[in-house]
């Protein structure tokens, strides 16, 4: 029976204004933040925990960045956990793996501690990835790190404001630590604007309802979110899944999904040694990873938090790429990431069709180009994951040119606004019409840009992987197109690459960006005729080559 | 001077088309208002409104004043019943309708489907020549390739063509050369390009914008023409004005070119009437609630103003990244919760209301047309909010057995009694207008308190002081007519048009000529724009709008200018009106360069609105429109006694207190405990909160 504390319309209406409370500070961080990639690409996410530091709730944004949040207030909780340590109009900072910060220092966490009455109640936070933060290359992120000093300024959970006043010599820094200190202030200022504002509104409903209602509903929705993802488990087929996958680098990776009526097992222990190279992930991250995967299986549509996320047991072991330990450097961890859940992806795909499509691009294809623009004599930097193509499922073809699993409500950024932010042109962006993802449904379509630099001396760097092997398919679907970036020279030579630190360019250098196909689906003997004909006709295949795959005349 | 002028508002829904007129006797000073309704008839839609016409008494050659609404365009893209466009790009960017931006806003979901281009691929063919940022001519247009497309298109079938080249917002010259050339080789073919329909960047937006603009445009114009030939038959001799979905009206002739700025000409017409019923009244700032049978919608005017916007899109939503237009449309959040919103619970006892609607048919359970599923209606009738007894006007006899059942049957899910599941319903459905409500407010940096609600539609004076208690509005005004506000607001409207013009300028000492510029241009270009709807530059009236952001943020911030040439003088007042409003909306500023990264600039000419005067009171008692009392339960506050009003029997300066309910045939006004209520001098309900 229902009772003042538990009136199942309080706490449904406490739950949506927790929702609503996210989805505002998404958008205010949005409108306020000065790195492209956050105001165009939104390489953000915002949350509420609770007290503990369990996700209660999460705003837009992308979905690597939805289980990063509570991990990182955790660690802010147990850090200052002495009386007095936290205080009302605090705020924290942390983008270090190694305290809480789960992803690679560009993306800095900010946290803020929602206080009713001398107690917290909950934390809002947010993480963004800041266009650099010091280190040893611009944009911090290089292929050439060996350690993590070299990935720029640490932030081991670390108080920024107190009791509402900015900590002036931790602020300075923060700033001095920048190649684009005025850039990387005002973003940081847009995420402690968005915290503010989501305490202030915790605050007025823990105000309107009780202390104590305002709990029991964060414990409820965390709840429910475990009920919705315990029914969906037991409609999963059960048992114990493995593969091994051999990666464009030559290692081989591991996985072992074991599935029960309560459990959700993902085992990476058998993995190779973390390296000396970027391409590590923390086992906070490799968690994220695997949070997203069972959260798309189980139930897409239903609140991600704590509780939705509790059948989930997850196996590393310490020191291995998938569970990296000081100092190893993580810049690139998001390949890493994209390919422990595309393994986890694949594994279980051939099990459930119905719920996971072939494989898609399933890289970040992360584009870092630079420069000094012509026409306003500036330092840019473009920094920018790229759009691909998605497997087909077994009723449909795969979409064509959307960002990869990794990310969600992410823009890219129009030409227009390319060439007058960065100064120099795109002369192109099209569908990749390479070969590849055929089936009796197709892969989606890829896309290929080519940027032809303005600036006198500029650099390159990238890293895309499903360069060597391209996207999976599935039930006798053809595999989809690699991801790479075409280099070509303004006197002729070219070279094709899939990881690249620093390389200079020059004026009338065309970058090109090449992204593949997602796999096919089922024989494409089978693909319907008048589907291959409107193929040709869109131009997407010539005739010769669908007599040759489908079987046409 | 003829001693009588009458003044008509038509709106062609997708059900039914309305009408509104007025009719003021200059000898007397008395107005007579008629409200009429007949069914849409589509597709030869101006039948529909001859048949209004002539049902309402109207005359067409009497009236002086014809503004009319229509649903057409914005039915036509969501149908999907516009023609085949074939579309003319830039060399390197057919493919930039199909690759949009990339966005999957249901992250989670693997299964996301990307919404479908209006134009397949081999529709979809390239010129080459480029412009850059700036409007310099990189690379010559090329068009020895265009009879070629164009023989393609008429083997195709195309019926219009859209061009939209890279750039053009900064130099359109491409692209008028090509829309030249396209007329001269098919004369026949409707053809529109994308500065005509916005000169602002992003070239995804901006195509997406054109092809749909040629999608609707030999539909829409075929609907013009056939309306004001119908208008014309019956001896109409004015010029029609058609609303827009920026406030204003525009001409016919305007309109058929551009027709996609009626998108959401709709709601547009409802707040402006709320706007200007808030300037007549004293209240600038207001936060408009327009309450249907499937939507909400919602709008904050500020100082009067409305504020208009273009990033508008179709069919987005938390599941679909949906189609933009970028044309200037009044800045709304709308919702799925409405009279007839469906409220059910899920395997796990948590209960919604919406975005699932009964719709007319079945409709709420209580209409015993079969429908099973309670709607918010059902509750407000449960709970005595609605009259049982007078059930839509006295039309339908509320079927109180079926929507006992349906509220029931939610109750038994969430282990409550059909009361307790009836206000669950209704406080539900406030909390979600309450967020939308928000959105506008709140989230925009307004402080809700210092705002007046004026809330209409159907529903708007059954939530209202609800909605109000909880965001601490003090004051409620339900307009007279609420069911036909949107009409209203149409005969309010002035000749308007607004421009977005993308220019980029460091703000600093030197720049004040360049952003001079391009306003005067824009003003150059809507005064002769004007004077070919015959209006003078004398009655124009503009109010020019900056966009600034702090070097190398995205998003900009409009700032009203000060009437008066722009100097490098005044940009230092400039400056710190922006960082004002950059702080109010977002809590810090920052001590970094500004840019100016555009203009908007919002031309307006009175047309003939109507002058409202105040009615005259008899001096009856309130208790003269007592129609007895009944219990209403208040969902939060309880059961009160409430006193019964007859709306139709108020009178100016009447006053009165809640608990009450006020009645006429089409809507239902819910006054709570504690609550004063004045009739204002045009019949307007003012409700007072308890402070």
């Amino acid at each position: 029976m229902p009772t003042k504390t538990n009136d199942p319309i309080t706490m449904e209406i406490i739950q949506n204004s927790l929702q609503a409370t996210a989805d505002e500070m998404f958008a205010v961080m949005k409108k306020t933040a000065m790195s492209s990639i956050i105001y165009e690409v939104l390489d953000m996410g915002t949350g509420i925990t609770d007290a503990k530091g369990e996700l209660a709730c999460s705003g837009a944004g992308i979905p690597a960045f939805v289980g990063v949040l509570d991990k990182a207030v955790k660690v802010i909780a147990k850090k200052f956990r002495r009386g007095g340590d936290i205080e009302p109009g605090d705020v924290f900072a942390t983008n270090d793996p190694y305290y809480g910060g789960v992803t690679h220092l560009n993306d800095i966490v900010v946290a803020m501690p929602v206080f009713m009455a001398e107690r917290i109640i909950a934390w809002t936070a947010n993480i963004a990835h800041n266009s650099d933060v010091g280190g040893m290359a611009p944009g911090s992120l290089t292929g050439a790190a060996t350690e993590i000093f070299q990935e720029g300024l640490r932030l081991p959970a670390v108080k920024i404001i107190s009791k509402g006043e900015p900590i002036r010599s931790v602020m300075e820094i923060i700033k001095v630590n920048s190649r684009m200190p005025h850039v990387l202030e005002g973003d940081v200022w847009a995420a402690i604007a968005s915290v503010r504002i989501g305490a202030k509104r915790l605050q007025q409903l823990a105000e309107k309802h009780s202390v104590e209602l305002f709990e029991n509903a964060m414990s409820q929705f965390m709840d429910f979110g475990e009920r919705v993802s315990l029914a969906e488990l037991a409609k999963l087929p059960k048992g114990a899944f493995k593969l091994s996958e051999e990666q464009d680098d030559g290692r081989v990776f591991n996985v072992k999904i074991t599935i029960s009526d309560t459990e959700f097992v993902v085992d990476l222990r058998e993995n190779p040694d973390q390296s000396t190279n970027p391409l590590n992930a923390s086992r906070d991250g490799v968690m994220v990873c695997a949070q997203m995967l069972f959260k798309s299986l189980a139930n897409p549509n239903s609140p991600a938090n704590e509780g939705s996320f509790r059948p989930i047991r997850l196996l590393t072991r310490e020191g291995s790429v998938f569970h990296a330990t000081e100092p190893a450097p993580l810049g690139f961890y998001y390949e890493t990431e994209l390919r422990v859940k595309d393994l986890m992806w694949r594994c279980l795909a051939p099990h459930m069709p119905e719920r996971l499509a072939a494989g898609h691009f399933a890289s970040l294809c992360g584009t870092f180009i630079g420069g000094i623009h012509p026409d306003t004599g500036r330092q840019y930097t473009i920094i920018e994951p790229q759009l691909g193509g998605w497997g087909a499922s077994p009723h449909r073809d795969g979409n064509t040119a959307i960002f990869s699993s990794f990310h969600g409500e992410t823009y890219n950024c129009p030409a227009e606004i390319n060439e007058a932010r960065n100064g120099l042109y795109v002369d192109r962006m099209e569908l990749n019409l390479e070969p590849g993802g055929e089936g009796k449904y197709t892969g989606g379509r890829g896309i290929v840009m080519d940027y032809r630099v303005r600036a006198a001396a500029g650099f390159l760097t990238v890293g895309y992987t499903r360069s060597k092997f391209p996207a999976w398919a599935l039930a006798g679907g053809r595999e989809g197109s690699p991801n790479y970036v075409r280099l070509i020279r303004r006197d002729g030579p070219s070279e094709r690459f899939a990881f690249a630190s620093g390389l200079t360019t020059h004026a009338d250098d065309v970058i090109r960006v090449v992204t593949g196909s997602g796999g096919g689906c089922g024989d494409p003997k089978e693909r319907n005729r008048a589907a291959v004909e409107e193929d040709i006709k869109n131009g997407l295949i010539t005739r010769d080559r669908a007599r040759e795959v489908y079987g046409t005349e | 001077m003829p001693n009588n002028t009458i003044r008509v508002a038509t709106d062609v829904g997708g059900t039914f088309t309305d009408l509104v007129c007025f009719e003021i006797d200059h000898s007397t000073g008395e107005s007579r208002v008629i409200v009429a309704k007949s069914d849409t008839t589509s597709p030869n839609f101006e039948r529909g409104l001859l048949n209004v016409l002539a049902k309402g008494g109207v005359d067409p050659s009497s009236v002086d004043f014809l503004a009319h609404g229509t649903t057409v365009v914005i039915n036509a893209l969501t149908e999907r019943k516009g023609v085949k466009v074939g579309l003319i790009a830039t060399q390197g960017f057919r493919d930039t309708l199909e690759i949009a931006r990339g966005n999957r806003p249901d992250f989670f979901n693997l299964h996301y489907r990307k919404p479908i281009p209006f134009v397949p691929r081999y529709l979809r063919r390239e010129l080459p020549g480029r412009m850059s940022y700036k409007g310099v001519e990189l690379k010559p247009l090329d068009l020895s390739g265009l009879p070629a497309i164009i023989d393609d298109f008429k083997a195709e079938e195309v019926k219009a063509v859209a061009i939209c080249f890279l750039h053009s917002y900064a130099n359109p010259i491409h692209e008028q050369t090509t829309l030249v050339e396209v007329q001269n080789l098919w004369p026949e073919v409707s053809v529109v390009s994308s500065h005509q329909v916005t000169r602002e960047w992003r070239e995804y937006e901006r195509t997406n914008t054109v092809v749909m603009s040629a999608y609707v445009q030999p539909a829409t114009e075929r609907y013009l023409s056939r309306l004001l030939a119908g208008l014309r038959e019956k001896g109409f001799s004015k010029s029609p004005y058609i609303m827009q979905s920026n406030c204003g009206v525009d001409s016919l002739g305007s309109v058929a070119k551009i027709p996609i700025t009626m998108v959401e000409s709709g709601p547009a017409s409802g707040f402006w009437g709320a706007a200007e019923l808030g300037k007549l009244i004293g209240e600038p700032d207001v936060l408009a609630l327009d309450i249907g049978g499937t939507t909400a919608k919602c709008s904050l005017i500020e100082n009067g103003e409305v504020k208009i916007k273009t990033d508008y899109w179709i069919e987005r939503d938390r599941t679909s990244a949906g189609y933009p237009i970028m044309v200037p449309v009044v800045d709304l959040v709308e919702i799925g919760n409405g009279g007839g919103s469906i409220a059910s619970v899920d395997g796990f006892g948590k209960m919604r209301v919406g975005p699932q609607s009964a719709g007319a048919v079945p409709g709420p359970a209580a209409y015993g047309r079969g429908g099973s599923q309670a709607t918010t209606t059902d509750a407000n009738l449960w709970l005595g909010r609605i009259n049982k007894d007078n059930f839509c006007g006295g039309e339908v006899v509320a079927d109180m057995a079926a929507a006992k059942a349906a509220i029931d049957a939610v109750g038994q899910k969430l282990g409550v009694d059909a009361d307790e599941a009836a206000r669950g319903i209704i406080r539900i459905a406030n909390n979600n207008m309450v967020n939308a409500l928000k959105l506008v407010s709140l989230n925009r940096g307004h402080d809700p308190r210092e705002f007046t609600l004026i809330a209409f539609g159907g529903g708007g004076g059954m939530h209202a002081v609800a909605l109000a208690a909880e965001l601490g509005v003090r004051k409620v005004v339900v307009p007279v007519g609420a069911s036909v506000f949107s009409a209203w607001g149409m005969m309010m409207s002035d000749l308007r048009r607004d421009y977005f013009v993308t220019r980029l300028f460091d703000l600093k000492r030197g720049a004040a000529a360049g952003i001079e510029q391009v306003f005067t241009e824009a003003e150059e270009r809507s005064r002769s724009e004007f004077a070919i709807e015959g209006i003078e530059a004398c009655r124009i009236e503009f109010l020019r709008y900056g966009k600034f952001r702090y070097q190398n943020q995205e998003h900009t911030t409009e700032v009203l200018l000060a009437a008066g040439r722009i100097t490098d003088e005044r940009l230092a007042e400039i400056e710190a009106s922006f960082h004002e409003t950059y702080e109010r909306e977002y809590t810090y500023r920052l001590d970094a360069p500004i840019e100016a990264v555009g203009i908007h600039l919002v031309a307006s000419a009175e047309v003939g609105k109507l002058t409202m005067k105040k009615c005259d009171s008899t001096g009856a008692e309130p208790e003269t429109a007592l129609k007895g009392h009944r219990d209403v339960d208040y969902a939060i506050e309880g059961i009160d006694r409430a006193a019964i009003y007859d709306r139709g029997k108020l009178e100016p300066g009447m006053t009165f207190s809640g608990p009450a309910i006020i009645e006429d045939p089409s809507s239902t006004v819910v006054v709570h405990p504690g609550n004063r209520v004045e009739i204002d001098g045009y019949g307007n309900i003012h409700i007072y909160l308890a402070a």
